[in-house]
């Protein structure tokens, strides 16, 4: 089967045409910041920092892929492209595809926000991180190293809240930068004098208002019971976690912002947008403005803009009924076809003895697994970039000995950005078979 | 979140891989299952389970022989879940074992699923007790309100908080809900919105009364530059198009010379003078899809140039005002309404067409013989929009001239300022003071000593870096609301002597307050609270009517039923716009909305029976709404916007079954699912949810090819019995709405040719013909739905689940309520006089 491109697509690259990525690398902005060993995480930052910048960078949908046109039927290096990775057929070098991986949860939409954790929030409790996602735990150990720790971007809602991919250690989600507006004012826009001048000011005024808040609930936790002082816990944790943003924007803000050579964009609707976004995302990490990006694809992405009648979510329940499938299929493929056209960017730019892409970790797919079922498992799972020996169509088993758990990749991913670690949320190990 | 409560499934090798190669049973001694006296599932597990995953032999990672009941660890509800899941896909026990018989299975998968729901609550109960409760959202906003006596109409400090998290769609349980370091910025950020806003440096007198006048010149928006400016040079700002309107050409008319807004805030005097032209056209009403007997309507929004362009729809846009226009008739309509400083005055077209864009080519195309020889083969929107509007008769409200007067203020200095400083003029040796009586109101108590020093240790930090004696003030009155003594109801008891505990007066005073207002108590409950008036039953009876007779209530309606209908979800999935444009060119998602919120305004005023909202003749519905149930008569088109009660001819809508706010939100905007309907009655109308169908079962990955309706389609459960036990409670009641389409309309076949069958059987037998007949039989299980809504309204008042211990206090509310005529604002007092509610 094969979906006509349509000229839609030409209009959004036209649209995205806009944004110029002509600049020239830039190279680390402040590596003072950095020397001076504020990077959170202290000596592991300060090594990894001092390196060529890893980076890393997972999209997500909300709603998965149509799975017999995602899953080639060969394994290894010689496998076939079905209709929707033919988009990607100028990849195979960079990517590897991998089928069979999933985190072993339950609940449909209800279960997709496990991702990037592996945790369902409502589990996080009963796991020695929590629900902590593998975007925020990269962040964790490089964070001070670029005025954002991590950026995560995209839909803020869709259905039942949409793909809710990022989270923190202590279980709050951290909700994404919606529009392509947002994202570029946040990244490139420098405030005035007067400006920062303003904000040195608000960062000592929150300092007084977080110390006198502090005091106030450590009196309010004696005089409450149990739980009480559990729940006041949250409260606590955030005031730290408030503090250490603090802090870090306090180094950042004396710190010019790059400039983008592009105008702001407009945000419109997330199928229109998602071009944009990649290119901001593009600039972020070439600007290094931020070494982890997330892209989240739910609320705002519909099937009008496609002129289709039926909405997204009712075309993933297909029924099996083909022209559903047909129209499910449009909406994947142009996900599919920007998927690409990100990749391309990053290695079309030098970075260092490379590209952007060899240093790029770029992981692409969903927490669902078949949406007409409801499943999640068996998750569409792309990895591409990043220094691995890519090529091949990995196939695990779904069931018995060889069986992986989706969070041995991420363990995979989190030692080759750098991180010391043997474990993350429901691992074994590391994923046999990926070097 | 239903899923959500069950543990992770742990990762294990051979998830599902049952069924082949399996060894043969081995006739051991098994406990006969009937006569075992242990739990009666853990009898069928030993008895059919444990030999292949038990001490011996631990097929696929599993071994149930140590499970014990009631479940203890998300692991467990785990593994009942996934024996749930086996048995009824009949995948277990394996073909090559010893199988039960069918009533065994049954039974089994029954007591199971009971398991798993007295599993789920143990593991989620807060002991009877609500866990400190930060204020949503909805709460802080309306509290930030109140403590600075601000107005609030286009003012919103809560824009970028996270959303909150619910369960059970309830936002106000304590365990639920979080606080994040995210949040905790945002609170920030919103206390200095809120306090800059309340205390600007104001002049001894109040800014000067202007006039602005605006005539000619009129630019409108980008599109309509051309076209307006060839046909009749600006002289005109023209509105096409309804606010929800889907390309929003001529949806706003803005004042563009006027952008920046007004200068301060209050109130204004704002005078248009306009006509409405062609309301009567010679066209086919279809190109244009308005209500061709209704009057035009002017609107009025307020507009913010830094939020974005003016001629496009912002996340803040309250109608201020609406005046019905004279047709053909040049005249004035005045408005009086308040604007924020920066805010500009912008008129809309509420009953205007969806899209005037669509519209030029149609006509151009479907009347061509009616424009000038000459202009008959334009084509493009540019040339056809000029000729159009040259040519022809386009409905549409026309605008002359505007006048703006103002600000006129009632108060000076404002209200926020007197509110927090008093009537004295600040001065900075009273600081400590005004710091206290801010803390008392905004913590809901009084302010402890050691909390006014710290706020104080902030202003006095703040002066000593050079901030002025007010400006250090104003942070010290951020600080408080960023304090969780403001952020959290904390709800101390006090515990005398041979008393029942009882939540301590404020305590008290607060939790009616958010219960009924959603926001912090007012003075009159504060000094109640304060001389401990208001334990007294009476004292909090009386207080309970003043709070529901207010129109503050109003917050109360329509957050309790976001939280018991899932309103709030109203939207979420929105109606197709080609299959229902009425429902965006109408308006008709606000309406139905208003319509339950009116209904339940109305049962509570009036205390009418809670039954009515399982059946009534009547409604409150605008046009649209009435256009809608198929009653356009019911409501003159002159009054077309306004509510009116309306009485039913037919049994079929009255009641919540017939309200279109829930036939839509229980739908997913394309196409009605009895399943889907089905459970949403279950949980919300009868408080009784469906266990979760399995996972991986073919049923649920749909397959419609074959299926000829929805009937046949779900017949299809009846293949298998263990779906059909559930399904059988829930599909009935699904199927008796299917006469209501996604959107609430009236039908009798899907697609004009397969006819609807309505009619269906309850578990107990009762049969019924259509949704009439349905409505009856609930009706008679009112002691069911009395139950489920003590339940609900309990749970939403004390912000915590009700659990099994709560069951003779909810008992004793149905039976007090059933003594007094099952009126809901009984019901409402008896939840406040109930011992839950008193207590923690």
């Amino acid at each position: 089967m094969s979906i006509a491109p349509h000229t839609r697509n030409r209009r959004y690259f036209l649209k995205a045409a806009g944004i110029t990525l002509a600049l020239p690398l830039m190279e680390s902005l402040s590596p003072g910041v950095v020397r001076s060993g504020l990077a959170i995480g202290s000596q592991e930052g300060q090594r990894l920092a001092a390196e060529r910048p890893r980076r890393m960078v997972a999209v997500g949908n909300a709603l998965g892929f149509y799975q017999p046109a995602f899953f080639p039927e060969r394994a290894g290096s010689d496998y076939d492209l079905p209709p929707l990775l033919a988009p990607l057929a100028g990849h195979r070098s960079d990517l590897t595809i991998f089928s069979g991986l999933d985190h072993g949860v339950k609940g449909g939409h209800f279960a997709i926000h496990a991702f990037l954790s592996g945790v369902r929030s409502g589990d996080a409790k009963a796991m020695p991180e929590g629900n902590i996602s593998l975007d925020q735990r990269a962040a964790e150990t490089v964070g001070g190293a670029t005025r954002f720790s991590s950026l995560a971007i995209g839909s803020e809602d869709g259905i039942h809240g949409g793909c809710m991919m990022c989270w923190t250690r202590s279980g709050a989600r951290v909700p994404p930068i919606p529009g392509p507006r947002e994202l570029f004012r946040k990244l490139f826009v420098t405030d005035s004098a007067d400006d920062q001048l303003r904000a040195a000011d608000r960062f000592s005024l929150h300092e007084s208002i977080l110390d006198a808040v502090h005091g106030d609930a450590r009196s309010l936790h004696r005089r409450l019971g149990r739980r009480d002082q559990q729940k006041l816990d949250e409260y606590l944790h955030s005031v730290r976690d408030v503090e250490r943003q603090l802090e870090l924007s306090r180094q950042w803000a004396n710190v010019a912002k790059p400039s983008p050579g592009m105008s702001e964009p407009a945000n419109s609707d997330m199928v229109s947008d998602l071009p944009v976004l990649y290119d901001l995302i593009t600039l972020a990490l070439q600007t290094d403005s931020t070494r982890i990006a997330t892209l989240e694809i739910a609320g705002g992405f519909e099937s009008n803009v496609f002129g289709l009648r039926k909405g997204y979510h009712s075309l993933s329940h297909h029924g099996q009924l083909q022209e559903n499938i047909d129209g499910l299929l449009v909406l994947e493929q142009y996900q599919m076809e920007q998927f690409a056209r990100f990749l391309a960017r990053l290695k079309t730019l030098e970075d260092g003895d490379g590209n952007l892409l060899d240093h790029t970790m770029v992981l692409f797919g969903s927490g669902m697994g078949n949406a007409n079922a409801h499943t999640n498992n068996n998750l569409p799972v792309i990895l591409a970039g990043g220094g691995f020996q890519h090529g091949q169509h990995k196939a695990y088993p779904t069931s018995g000995a060889g069986r992986q758990p989706l969070c041995n990749l991420f363990v995979s991913m989190l030692q080759h950005f750098g991180l010391e670690v043997d474990r993350f949320g429901t691992s074994t190990g590391t994923l046999t078979g990926l070097a | 979140m239903r899923f959500n409560s069950l543990g992770a499934r742990r990762m294990r090798g051979g998830m599902v891989l049952f069924g082949a190669g399996l060894v043969l049973a081995v006739g051991l001694s098994l406990p006969v299952f009937a006569a075992d006296a242990t739990p009666q599932p853990l009898a069928f597990v030993r008895t059919y389970c444990v030999e292949c995953h038990g001490p011996e032999a631990q097929k696929a990672e599993r071994r149930f022989d140590q499970l014990a009941l009631p479940a203890d660890s998300t692991d467990a509800l785990v593994d009942l879940q996934d024996m749930i899941d086996q048995l009824t896909l009949g995948d277990m026990p394996p073909s090559d074992a010893r199988q039960p018989s069918n009533e065994e299975r049954q039974a089994a998968i029954r007591a199971l699923t009971e398991a798993v729901a007295a599993g789920r609550a143990r593991l989620r109960t807060t002991g009877g007790q609500t866990v400190l409760r930060r204020l949503n959202r909805r709460e802080y906003l309306n509290t930030v309100g109140d403590l600075f006596a601000l107005n609030m109409t286009m003012f919103d400090p809560t824009m970028s908080f996270p959303r909150d998290q619910v369960a059970e769609n309830l936002d106000t349980l304590g365990d639920v809900l979080q606080t994040s370091g995210y949040l905790l910025a945002q609170y920030l950020d919103a206390a200095e919105q809120v306090v800059e806003r309340a205390l600007p440096v104001v002049g001894e007198t109040p800014p000067p009364v202007q006039t602005w006048k605006f005539a000619g010149n009129f630019q409108q928006q980008p599109e309509l530059r051309y076209s307006h400016g060839k046909v009749h040079d600006f002289r005109y700002l023209c509105l096409y198009e309804a606010t929800n309107s889907e390309k929003h050409e001529g949806a706003y008319g803005p004042l563009l010379a006027f952008a920046d807004g007004v200068p301060a805030d209050g109130f204004y005097e704002i005078r248009v003078k306009a006509e409405a032209k062609h309301r009567r056209h010679p066209y086919d009403p279809a190109i244009f899809g308005m209500d061709p007997d209704a009057p035009f309507r002017l609107g009025l929004v307020p507009g913010n140039r830094a939020i974005g362009a003016l001629h496009l729809p912002q996340p803040l846009e309250p109608e201020l005002g609406q005046v019905v226009v004279r047709d053909d008739e040049v005249d004035w309509y005045t408005f009086r309404v308040w604007l924020d400083a920066g805010h500009t005055p912008r008129f809309t077209f509420p009953n205007g067409m969806d899209s005037v864009r669509n519209a030029y080519g149609r006509i151009l195309r479907v009347h061509n013989d009616m424009f000038p020889p000459e202009t008959r083969d334009t084509k493009g929107i540019v040339e056809s929009r000029v000729v159009v509007m040259r040519h022809g008769q386009l409905p549409h409200i026309r605008i002359h001239e505007v006048e703006i007067h103002g600000p006129f203020v009632d108060h000076w200095p404002p209200a926020s300022h007197r509110i927090v400083l008093g009537d004295e003029p600040f001065a900075p040796e009273r600081t400590r003071e005004i710091l206290a009586r801010f803390a008392s109101r905004a913590y809901r108590r009084p302010a402890r000593d050691d909390e006014v020093d710290r706020l104080l240790a902030v202003v006095e930090s703040r002066r000593r870096q050079g901030r002025d004696p007010f400006e250090a003030l104003k942070d010290g009155l951020k600080t408080a609301l960023c304090s969780p003594a403001f952020l959290y109801l904390a709800e101390p008891e006090t515990a005398a002597a041979d008393t029942p505990a009882r939540l301590d007066p404020y305590a008290l005073a607060a939790r009616l307050s958010y219960f009924l207002w959603a926001t912090m108590p007012d003075a009159e409950l504060t000094r109640l609270a304060a001389s401990g008036e208001l334990a007294n039953t009476d004292v909090l009876m009386a207080q309970t009517r003043r709070l529901l007779e207010s129109p503050r209530a109003d917050s109360f309606v329509a957050s309790f039923l976001d939280s018991w209908l899932n309103l709030r979800s109203l939207g979420d999935m929105p109606p197709d716009r080609g299959d229902f444009r009425q429902y965006y060119v109408f308006d008709l998602q606000s309406a139905m909305k208003r319509e339950t919120q009116l209904f339940m305004r109305h049962l509570i005023d009036e205390n009418e029976s809670i039954l009515r909202f399982l059946d009534a003749d009547y409604t409150f519905a605008n046009r649209p709404l009435a256009i809608l149930y198929g009653m356009e008569s019911a409501v003159p088109p002159a009054q077309g916007h306004e509510f009116r009660k309306v009485r039913f001819d037919t049994p079929q809508r009255g009641g919540l079954l017939g309200q279109a706010s829930i036939l839509t939100v229980s739908a997913n905007g394309i196409e009605t699912s009895p399943v889907t309907r089905g459970v949403w009655m279950l949980e919300n109308l009868l408080g009784t949810p469906p266990a979760p169908p399995p996972d991986d079962v073919p049923v649920i990955d749909p397959d419609v090819r074959g299926a000829t309706s929805m009937r046949e389609l779900l017949v299809k459960h009846r293949d298998n019995p263990a779906c059909y036990d559930c399904h059988r409670k829930i599909d009935p009641l699904g199927f008796a709405l299917e006469n209501f389409d996604p959107i609430g309309g009236w039908r009798t076949h899907y697609d004009r040719r397969t006819p609807i069958d309505a009619s269906g059987e309850l578990p107990d037998g009762q049969a019924f013909s259509d949704v009439a007949g349905l409505k009856q039989a609930l009706v008679r299980r009112h002691d069911q739905f009395a139950r489920m809504l003590a339940e609900r309204l309990l749970s939403y008042a004390c912000g915590r689940r009700i659990e099994a211990t709560d069951r003779p206090a909810v008992d004793a509310i149905v039976r007090q309520v059933a003594e007094h005529g099952q009126g809901l604002r009984t019901l409402i007092e008896q939840v406040v006089a109930s011992e839950p509610f008193l207590t923690k």
